[in-house]
C-alpha cells in the first residue's frame, strides 16, 4: 500500500520527516484523517496534537500553522510546535 | 645589544596577536558553519510558504489583504537595517551601511519620508554619528537568531503598515550566497511582493476558504523572510571575520618571519663582532 511522507516544519527547523501510512492533524475546526490518495488539501491548524500512524514517531503538539496535502506528500507548516 | 631587545618585544608582541586572530578565525569558522546550517535548516518552511502562497494567490484576492496593498501614494516608508554588534569582520558592516546610504538617498530623492530600525551596534553607532535619528535600535539579536526575534523585529512595522501609517518596509541585510560571496542587499518585505507560481495550479479543498488561509500564510511569510534575513546576515558576519581573521593571521606570519630574520642578522653580527674584538685583542697581546 503506498505511504505518505510526512514533513513537520517550523520557520527553524524541519521537526520531523518520514513515512506514515495515517496522518491525523488537529485543524482549525476539528481533527482530519489523512490516508494516502487524500486528495489535495490545504487546511488551516488548530492547537493540539498530531498523531502519525504506522511509524514510531515522537508526538507532536502544533499551535496554529498549516497543514498542505498534495501526492501523498503531507506538510504541516508551522511556527509553534514541540516534539515530545 | 638595545636594537635585539627591542625587536624581542616586538616578535613576542606580533605572536600574542597572531594567537588571538589565529583562535577568532577558528571560533568564526565553527560559528559560520552552525549559521550555515540555519540558513539550510530554514529553507523547508520558506519553500512551502511560498508554494503554498503562490498556489493560493489571485490578483482578485490581492484586493482584500492589507499586506498586499500597493500605495498609490506612498509617503511614509520603514527601512530595517541588520548589521552586526561586533567588530573585527573586515568590511562587512561598511558595505551593508554603504548600500543603505545608497537606499536612503534613492528613497528620499523620491520625496519619502524614511523612518529607520536599526539592529546591531555598529549600524546604530554609524547613525547615531551622522546624528540621524532611529525609530528604534536593538543590540539584544546575537548569534543565534530565533522566529521569535524576528517576529519582534517586523511584527510592530506590520501592524502600522496594516494601519496604513507606513506604505512600505525595506529590510538592508547582507544576502548569504556563499561563503566569499555576501553581497549587501535591500529587499522590499513589505508590500508582500507573491511569489510566482511554479506549474499548473492545483485543484486543492481548502477549508476554510482561500481568503482565510491566505490572511493566516501572509504575515508568516513576511516574519519568515526577515528570520531568513537575519540568519543569513550572521552567517555572513561570521564568514566575513573567518576571512578577515585568515588574513591578519597570515599578515602577522609574514611579519614574523621578517622580524626574526633582522633579530637573527643583528645577533649574529653582534658574535661576530666580539669575536674580532676578542681576537683583535688576544694578537695584541701575543704580538
Amino acid at each position: 500500500m503506498a505511504m505518505l511522507r510526512l514533513a513537520v516544519v517550523s520557520p527553524e527547523k524541519t521537526l520531523y520527516e518520514g513515512e506514515a501510512s495515517q496522518v491525523v492533524v488537529p485543524a482549525f475546526d476539528g481533527e482530519v484523517g489523512i490516508l494516502p490518495g487524500h486528495a489535495p488539501l490545504m487546511t488551516l491548524l488548530g492547537k493540539g496534537t498530531l498523531r502519525i500512524g504506522g511509524a514510531t514517531a515522537p508526538a507532536i503538539t502544533v499551535d496554529g500553522g498549516f497543514l498542505q496535502v498534495v501526492d501523498n506528500v503531507v506538510r504541516v507548516v508551522t511556527e509553534r510546535a514541540t516534539i515530545g | 645589544m638595545a636594537k635585539g631587545r627591542e625587536l624581542r618585544g616586538r616578535i613576542k608582541s606580533v605572536e600574542n596577536t597572531k594567537k588571538i586572530t589565529k583562535t577568532m578565525e577558528m571560533v568564526a569558522t565553527s560559528k559560520m558553519k552552525r549559521a550555515q546550517d540555519r540558513v539550510a535548516a530554514a529553507r523547508p518552511f520558506a519553500n512551502a510558504l511560498s508554494e503554498v502562497i503562490a498556489d493560493l494567490y489571485t490578483a482578485e484576492l490581492a484586493e482584500q489583504y492589507p499586506l498586499l496593498r500597493q500605495p498609490a501614494a506612498p509617503k511614509k516608508v520603514a527601512v530595517l537595517l541588520l548589521t552586526t554588534n561586533r567588530g573585527l569582520c573586515g568590511a562587512f558592516n561598511a558595505n551593508i551601511l554603504k548600500e543603505t546610504r545608497a537606499l536612503l538617498k534613492r528613497l528620499e530623492g523620491q520625496g519619502l519620508e524614511v523612518e529607520m530600525h536599526v539592529a546591531g551596534r555598529k549600524g546604530i553607532g554609524y547613525f547615531k554619528y551622522l546624528g540621524r535619528p532611529l525609530a528604534t535600535q536593538r543590540t539584544d539579536l546575537g548569534d543565534k537568531p530565533t522566529a521569535a526575534d524576528a517576529a519582534s523585529l517586523v511584527d510592530d512595522l506590520m501592524a502600522r503598515f496594516i494601519s496604513g501609517q507606513l506604505d512600505g518596509v525595506y529590510v538592508v541585510y547582507a544576502k548569504f550566497n556563499s561563503v566569499l560571496s555576501t553581497p549587501p542587499t535591500t529587499e522590499r518585505v513589505l508590500p508582500v511582493t507573491p511569489p510566482a507560481r511554479k506549474g499548473p495550479a492545483r485543484d486543492y479543498l481548502l477549508s476554510p476558504g482561500p481568503e482565510a488561509i491566505l490572511g493566516e500564510l501572509l504575515p508568516l511569510a513576511v516574519r519568515n523572510a526577515v528570520y531568513r534575513q537575519l540568519v543569513e546576515t550572521v552567517a555572513g558576519e561570521q564568514g566575513a571575520r573567518r576571512t578577515a581573521m585568515k588574513a591578519a593571521t597570515d599578515n602577522a606570519t609574514d611579519l614574523l618571519g621578517n622580524l626574526r630574520r633582522t633579530y637573527n642578522r643583528a645577533r649574529q653580527a653582534q658574535i661576530t663582532q666580539e669575536i674580532a674584538e676578542i681576537v683583535g685583542g688576544a694578537s695584541a697581546l701575543a704580538g
